[in-house]
């Protein structure tokens, strides 16, 4: 609003603050319409954007050769790769006057490049610890070809055995071993969850430019890059959730039978994410409840009996279906997830409240490249600049359109009349930012934190982009305001890449550190396990042994020794108590592995056998090789770093 | 302008149709890749669509939807195969079959079936753009070339296993002794075997190449006790103890 001064004005600078805050973070659409004029994609540049994304592809393959190495200049390869990777595209996208064709295939490029920058990690196996769980998974439904079969390390896999009936049958017609199989899964994934985020957000938004700045700002979710392109049901899951909720919004408009046909594809949808993966199926049937709640809220609309019954009978199917597969299965999700919320509540809160800090965070989060947490900072900054500068936009987007001007639409919404109850529903939903950034700040809710983030990102992209595109940039931006918005999209991306994982060059050997702990040496003695001493032996180790025993060793892989003793209790001392030894001689464990590179570092995560068992100090070489002189226990494997025992003499003492 | 054909649906069949004739009577990886995987993604998916008659606006929504409707049809399949006992190669490419089949004839009995959405004009590409895509490719194929022979030619660890086992073939008479190096010289060893403790079989000069494998079978007396058989590897070159490994005969 242009103010006029004159002389003889007085200004009231707390008058003139809240115009300035209200500006800034008001309800006001700039330039109303969001989008330019239709136009051919431009080829030139997306040939170059290709060719770029190769060239940067190259650098970060590049960078994990040297990383392997431990050569200074692996950080320069990699980042500098990831930098080019993401940037160039990502200004591209964000610009005002491109195309909607061309705008869709730079994100599918993008978030190809990035799967394809999360598989040359490991260009040749799953790597990550959820990845090794369903892949234990799928290797035992290709042998056994049989549903629902045990699965020590993840007790609750087996429930929902999606992900691993769909990529065996990929294994099955194709005849693709069982990694490529997956990865092709995956990457076919990746480009049907970008193509459903947009589409979903292009029909509530009616902006193709707003829902391609949307996906991008998704990217910057630090699960975006690593997590949701993991080889683990929420790949698959997140992808399901989305697509209901793009076929759900694309239906809005639509009357009896058209409608009825959509409701039949979105209960295929339901149906299929409620045996694929619980939290994603939780999101889901929470997204519909809440929105058959403001359905039911709202007070305005000429179709409102309509999007209400089917708003209502849409949240009845998402929450329904994967209640009654729970019941069906007996699933013990209460038991599963329960300890983890609760303690992530806890500590969150005793945080918050000034309360002692329990044992459990004292080993501090792991080290981290300064510059890694510094770019995620400043994509957390960007993020909230964006939410501030946005949430009253994306309300207002939602107002009937004759209430664009000020505060009025917000008055609209308070008084319960608004055009779209997803605007409104996602605009609430984005405030779910700072509480999962919260949780991350806790060792014990990072869990909780880290998957609360893929739900709420979808929110957030809205929000932010709506901002960027409404206030930061309008309809014809010039100078900064067309340069500095793509500049900061770009920045909250690389927070993504950056805030995704620990290390994301590919390193020497890391002490209990998940990927950066799998390399060749133990692979290959979990494989001499399987040809020397055959498949399904019981065995137990530690964490990353125990992984690499039953998957590439195909064997017997045991948490706890016997029922209430986990193995930990065994290793963790420098002699075999009287309760630990009767309870490995009572128990049916065949092996015990010990890796004595254990003794050389604290555990990078924290732990060496269970999260929740979490130890500051390196184990010691007498802890572990304390089974040397016990009578009934033979040493029948050494590598120098890897010893295995045979325990079975001890079960014939008994 | 929207496409009101329904030679996709029949299409779709006979694409279904080759896919089991391909599991059935081949053996290539090319030809049941190119015919199973779409099966997978995207053409029961599309009949399904078709099927249930979802109108789609665009080209992108319906191959998104169609990708959805196919990943349900295969989650379905698992369930309703394992039901059968017949997770199997052949039972797959019959369940997408089946699929495919049985929607198609659905939406082909419909008079409300929709018309399909019109494909996006082909952008103009030129000389020079069509050649940057086909770097591209090379380039970044060439990458993940790269990056495949690096994973398997770095090894940080150089290491010799040695191992002594009851019996590998599962005779009680024997023991097995083994060692394996991932070393990147060969190596030279001194064996020593010993049962309860007395001098049992002596390797001398044993030279393990990198890669290699060296293993014996050993006869052992078996008796009423168990024995225990321990063996030592030692490097001549230092006359140090290298590793030492044992393990219990099996007794009578």
């Amino acid at each position: 609003m242009p103010a006029h001064f004159t002389a003889g004005t007085r200004i009231n600078p707390l008058r003139a603050g809240i115009r300035f805050v209200s500006a800034v973070i008001g309800p006001d659409l700039r330039d109303g319409g969001a989008d330019a004029p239709s136009q051919r994609a431009n080829s030139g540049w997306i040939a170059v954007l290709c060719l770029t994304i190769a060239t940067a592809l190259l650098l970060v393959v590049a960078g994990h050769a040297a990383g392997r190495r431990g050569y200074d200049v692996a950080p320069l390869l990699f980042w500098s790769g990831v930098v080019l990777l993401v940037v160039p595209t990502s200004l591209r996208i964000t610009w005002p006057m491109v195309a909607r064709g061309e705008r869709l295939f730079l994100l599918f490029l993008l978030a190809e490049a990035l799967f394809y920058y999360k598989t040359v990690y490991s260009p040749t196996s799953f790597i990550n610890h959820d990845e090794f769980l369903h892949w234990i998974a799928a290797d035992d439904l290709m042998t056994a070809r049989r549903l629902f079969l045990s699965n020590p390390l993840f007790p609750i896999g087996p429930t929902y055995p999606a992900l691993e009936i769909l990529t065996t049958a990929i294994v099955n017609l194709t005849g693709l071993p069982l990694f490529a199989a997956g990865t092709l899964l995956l990457a076919v994934l990746r480009g049907t969850f970008i193509g459903a985020l947009f589409l979903f957000f292009e029909s509530i938004t009616g902006s193709p430019r707003i829902s391609a700045i949307a996906c991008l700002a998704y990217m910057g979710c630090s699960t975006f890059v690593l997590f949701e392109s993991m080889f683990s049901y929420e790949s698959l899951g997140i992808v399901l959730c989305v697509l209901a909720f793009a076929v759900e919004a694309a239906s809005k408009d639509l009357v009896g039978r058209p409608r009825l046909k959509a409701l039949g594809l979105i209960a295929l949808l339901l149906a299929s994410l409620a045996v694929t993966h619980h939290l994603s199926a939780t999101f889901t049937a929470t997204y519909f409840g809440a929105l058959a709640a403001l359905e039911a809220l709202r007070r305005q609309g000429p179709l409102r009996i309509g999007a209400r019954t089917a708003a209502g009978f849409t949240a009845l199917l998402a929450i329904a279906l994967p209640s009654l597969w729970v019941q069906a299965r007996g699933i013990p999700l209460t038991g599963y997830l329960g300890p983890m919320v609760e303690s992530g509540f806890d500590t969150l809160l005793g945080k918050i409240l000034g309360a002692p800090t329990p044992r459990s965070e004292y080993p501090g989060a792991p080290d981290k490249a300064l510059y890694m947490r510094l770019t995620t900072l400043l994509a957390i900054l960007l993020l909230a600049l964006g939410l501030a500068t946005g949430f009253f936009r994306s309300l207002a987007m939602a107002a009937p359109s004759g209430a664009r001007s000020g505060w009025r639409p917000i008055r609209d919404i308070l008084k319960r009349r608004w055009r779209d109850s997803r605007l409104v529903l996602l605009a609430l939903l984005a405030f779910g930012l700072p509480v999962s950034v919260a949780f991350r700040l806790t060792i014990a809710g990072w869990e909780i934190g880290n998957r609360m983030g893929t739900f709420v990102f979808i929110a957030v992209g809205l929000v932010v982009a709506v901002s960027i595109v409404h206030f930061w940039q309008g309809r014809t931006p010039r100078g900064w305001r067309r340069i500095a918005p793509a500049v900061a999209l770009a920045v909250i991306v690389l927070g993504g890449v950056a805030s995704s994982t620990i290390n994301p060059i590919h390193g020497r050997y890391r002490v209990a550190a998940d990927q950066a702990s799998i390399e060749p040496m133990g692979i290959e003695t979990a494989r001499w396990a399987k040809e020397w001493l055959g498949a399904g032996n019981r065995f137990t180790s530690d964490r990353i042994n125990r992984l690499l025993l039953a998957s590439y060793g195909r064997q017997d892989v045991r948490v706890r020794i016997i029922e209430g003793v986990y193995s930990a209790r065994i290793f963790e001392a420098e002699t075999l108590g009287p309760d630990e030894f009767w309870a490995l001689a009572r128990s049916d464990i065949d092996f015990l592995m010990i890796d004595l590179r254990l003794t050389t570092a604290p555990p990078v995560l924290g732990f060496y056998f269970e999260p929740w068992q979490r130890q500051g100090t390196p184990l010691s070489g007498a802890e572990l090789l304390k089974f040397n002189d016990i009578k009934g226990v033979t040493r029948i494997y050494d590598n120098g770093w890897i010893v295995i025992y045979d325990v079975r003499g001890l079960h014939e003492n008994l | 302008m929207r496409i009101c054909s329904k030679l996709d649906l029949l299409a779709a069949c006979l694409w279904a149709g080759a896919a089991v004739a391909a599991v059935a009577v081949s053996d290539s990886l090319l030809i049941r890749t190119a015919l199973g995987a779409p099966m997978v993604f995207l053409v029961s998916g599309h009949t399904v669509l078709r099927a249930i008659g979802v109108r789609t606006g665009s080209a992108l929504q319906h191959f998104v939807y169609a990708v959805g409707a196919s990943l349900a049809a295969g989650i379905a399949g698992g369930f309703a195969l394992n039901a059968a006992g017949s997770l199997t190669p052949l039972g797959w490419a019959l369940w997408f079959w089946a699929v495919t089949a049985a929607a198609a004839l659905v939406a082909a009995g419909r008079r409300d079936t929709p018309d399909l959405p019109a494909w996006p004009a082909p952008a103009r590409v030129r000389l020079w753009q069509g050649a940057a895509f086909m770097l591209a490719l090379l380039v970044a194929t060439g990458a993940y070339a790269l990056a495949v022979r690096d994973e398997a030619a770095y090894r940080e660890f150089k290491y010799t296993a040695f191992w002594l086992l009851p019996s590998a073939s599962g005779e009680s008479g024997r023991i097995t002794v083994g060692i394996r190096s991932a070393e990147t010289q060969p190596q030279l060893f001194d064996l020593e075997i010993t049962l309860d403790g007395q001098p049992f079989a002596i390797f001398r000069s044993l030279t393990i190449a990198p890669g290699e494998t060296w293993a014996r079978e050993i006869p052992v007396p078996v008796l009423a006790t168990p024995q225990k058989a321990d063996a030592r590897l030692y490097r001549p070159e230092d006359n140090r103890l290298y590793r030492s490994v044992s393990t219990l005969v099996p007794h009578i």
